[in-house]
């Protein structure tokens, strides 16, 4: 949701972004190196890295951005819908090294798509290239399936700190580009707030249900 | 009293118009003199004595619980007035008609609520219904609230009498819409804060941080106000789904900490001491009214799991361990109608706050460890599927089948109040022997001081026995002990003279 103030030239937009992945790939290093260029370190003062929020200037728009940490156990594989509702970009960080977990990011970016559409980002992001000699998953491939689903594909490492700064710029401009064509859709983002306000609920029964109720809606 | 009333009748001047009591209001003969508050205050205390003598105990009670109800809903406008010197005459107004309102309100209430003052007894089988203490207790906070609400948009001016107008005619109309489903009802509030923070955005010129502080003072107000007939309410099945929910929890009461693969380590005892915290914040949202406060107290459980995590683990939480956590939490806490809570919350809060907040980041951690916590199976916690059923049938323990022999002892694996329970008991028990011992030596102490007493008689029998008292017999003539008796000269002779 796009939320902020209706005056033209200082609006400031607002997005959700949730980050994805397995266990181990490293996304809690990957935003803790993004918000506050740490890695590994005992100095490191948030009491969490599971909610932090940055604060941007693009193009002379401020941006709020508010990433969303997710559970990356098998086992709240199912509560996924839960978390990224309205988000408006998603992360899915994968190990290079690991291969498993790179099909991880493949279930993710169809369940995404199943439920959200075409309105969110995604970005596919290989960490730990820092490992290069250990990869298990090929440059091609990657990039290639990335481009296949609509995503953008990046290569960083928290631990030298490379490719991170970028993606996230990368995404907030794509998050506010999409924002904008979605306003000149709607006319006015009054009637987009009303639709979307409603999001966080529980989701009682499996997700068919609720992708079901979500293109009835767009077709009608 | 009646030779007060009698002397009345004979001369009145100014000084026997004012009150009794002199407080410098005028008093009345219907009164006894009195003027209304004091006459209030003196019959309450005649009326209390009476009862005393004549009532039976739960007459009493019922009573002093009307006379409470009489002066929170008082209609005396006079004390209102002092209390709040520095209303504005446009608010006194206002505050007035709330008054009146709240009445309202409380009379229809009771139409719907079996806890009318009359039925009493009901409560004792109708465990859902608030007791009269809580009841009055709420309708204390609906009138501070109230008053909150006026002061806060006394800043405001002409807005601000704007925004009340419209709050308090929302809140009437919503009076009228008890027969709605509540995704009606919130569909009604989620308008009323859209179109609220569309003309504020319009009337402070897009400054959203104004605007959101306005819309929080407006969410308080009204949500107080709604907050018992849209809580929960009768056309939802929000209760079975509480007391599912409830019977779940209780029934997994087996699962522990390295099933759920939580990050914390609960003998230390700053991290023991915030998961108890966690607990009690997650325990205390049902006591809250506005949607607002419920997620504050979210996030304080949040932020003590967070703390908890950090000290064991001397590392950031991240989702990976903050979940877990959560999960562990609300299973230990068993959080009263949480589902509830969890509805009320989704349909009546401020959207703003629910959808990219930290607020709303921790209220969707929640909504995924209830999810969890329905559909939690065998395979999420890394058990077999047998295990799984015997542990939710209650034949056998988990903990049992690991040790089967050193089941009470302080292992790790123990829960940390039976541990504790078990370490209190160790302490108990060495007190006890402790106390044996005292009692022992102050038992041969009494024995030594009571030889000693009996050694001491004995030695000064001897003694006595010994050197025996010798009390020579005493002369019985005056002179005996006079030792120069004989170089006195004899005594006379009698004489005879012839004569």
């Amino acid at each position: 949701m796009a939320a902020g103030g209706t005056g033209g030239s200082n609006k400031t937009y607002s997005f959700k972004v949730v980050l994805l992945g397995e266990g181990c790939v490293g996304k809690t290093s990957l935003v803790l190196r993004y918000c506050e260029n740490k890695f590994n370190d005992k100095h490191i003062t948030t009491l969490q890295a599971s909610f932090l929020t940055k604060k941007l200037n693009i193009a002379g728009k401020r941006v709020n951005l508010a990433i969303w940490d997710t559970a990356g156990q098998e086992r709240f594989h199912a509560l996924g819908p839960i978390y990224y509702r309205d988000s408006n970009g998603a992360i899915l960080v994968y190990d290079i090294t690991d291969e498993d977990s790179f099909q991880k990011v493949k279930n993710w970016v169809k369940e995404l798509r199943k439920m959200l559409g075409n309105e969110i980002c995604l970005c596919i992001v290989g960490n730990k290239i820092d490992l290069e000699k250990e990869r298990h998953v090929s440059v091609e491939e990657a990039e290639g399936y990335a481009e296949s689903v609509g995503a953008k594909h990046y290569h960083t490492s928290a631990k030298l700190n490379k490719g991170i700064e970028e993606l996230f710029l990368d995404l907030c401009k794509r998050m506010m580009e999409t924002a904008q064509a979605e306003e000149r859709a709607k006319g006015n983002g009054a009637s987009q707030t009303a639709t979307s306000r409603r999001g966080v609920q529980i989701v009682d029964d499996e997700p068919q249900a609720a992708t079901a109720a979500g293109g009835c809606c767009a077709s009608g | 009293m009646s030779q007060r009333t009698e002397r009345r009748g004979i001369h009145v001047d100014q000084s026997e118009l004012l009150c009794k009591k002199g407080c410098g209001y005028y008093g009345n003969a219907a009164w006894q003199g009195l003027c209304s508050k004091c006459w209030r205050e003196e019959y309450q205390r005649a009326r209390q004595k009476q009862i005393q003598e004549d009532w039976a105990l739960a007459e009493k009670l019922q009573r002093e619980e009307e006379a409470a109800y009489a002066s929170s809903h008082g209609s005396h406008p006079q004390a209102q007035a002092h209390s709040q010197p520095s209303l504005a005459p446009f608010s006194k107004f206002e505050e007035k008609k709330t008054n009146e309102k709240t009445r309202k309100v409380t009379t229809v209430k009771k139409f719907f609520s079996p806890s009318s003052r009359t039925t009493p007894k009901k409560e004792t089988h109708e465990s859902k219904t608030p007791s009269p203490s809580i009841a009055r207790q709420s309708s204390i906070e609906t009138d501070r609230v109230s008053r909150e609400f006026v002061d806060f948009l006394k800043n405001l001016q002409k807005p601000g009498r704007e925004i009340h107008k419209q709050s308090r005619a929302f809140i009437e109309s919503m009076a009228n819409k008890k027969d709605l489903s509540a995704e009606e009802l919130s569909e009604c509030v989620q308008d009323f804060y859209q179109n609220m923070s569309d003309r504020l955005m319009t009337h402070f010129k897009g400054s959203s941080e104004r605007v959101e502080r306005v819309m929080d003072q407006v969410e308080k107000y009204i949500m107080t106000r709604l907050y018992k007939s849209v809580f929960c309410p009768e056309t939802t099945d929000d209760e079975k789904k509480d007391l599912a929910t409830q019977h779940r929890i209780r029934a997994l009461h087996w699962v522990t900490i390295q099933m759920l693969c939580v990050p914390v380590d609960e003998e230390i005892p700053e991290v023991s001491d915030s998961v108890v915290k966690a607990i009690t914040d997650i325990i205390e949202m049902d006591s809250k009214r506005v949607p607002r406060d419920k997620l504050a107290c979210i996030t304080s459980c949040s932020k003590h799991i967070f703390n908890a995590i950090k000290v064991t683990k001397n590392e950031p939480a991240s989702a990976d361990d903050f979940l877990p956590t959560l999960i562990y939490i609300v299973l230990k806490a068993n959080p009263p109608r949480l589902q509830s809570n969890i509805q009320y919350i989704t349909r009546f809060c401020n959207p703003s706050r629910l959808m990219t907040g930290e607020d709303g980041y921790y209220f969707t951690n929640l909504c995924c460890a209830v999810a969890f916590i329905e559909k939690l199976d065998a395979q999420s916690l890394n058990l077999s599927p047998e295990d799984f059923e015997r542990y939710m049938s209650g034949q056998a323990s988990p903990r049992r089948q690991d040790e089967p022999d050193s089941w009470p002892q302080t292992g790790s694996s123990v829960n940390p109040a039976l541990s504790q329970v078990y370490h209190n008991l160790d302490l108990l028990v060495g007190l006890n022997q402790r106390q044996e011992k005292v009692l022992e030596g102050a038992r041969s102490l009494q024995t030594e001081l009571t030889e000693w007493q009996e050694s001491v008689t004995r030695e000064v029998q001897e003694i006595l026995e010994r050197y025996p008292l010798d009390i020579r017999p005493h002369a019985s003539a005056i002179d005996s002990e006079n030792v120069e008796n004989d170089r006195l000269p004899p005594p006379l002779q009698p004489q005879v003279f012839a004569g």
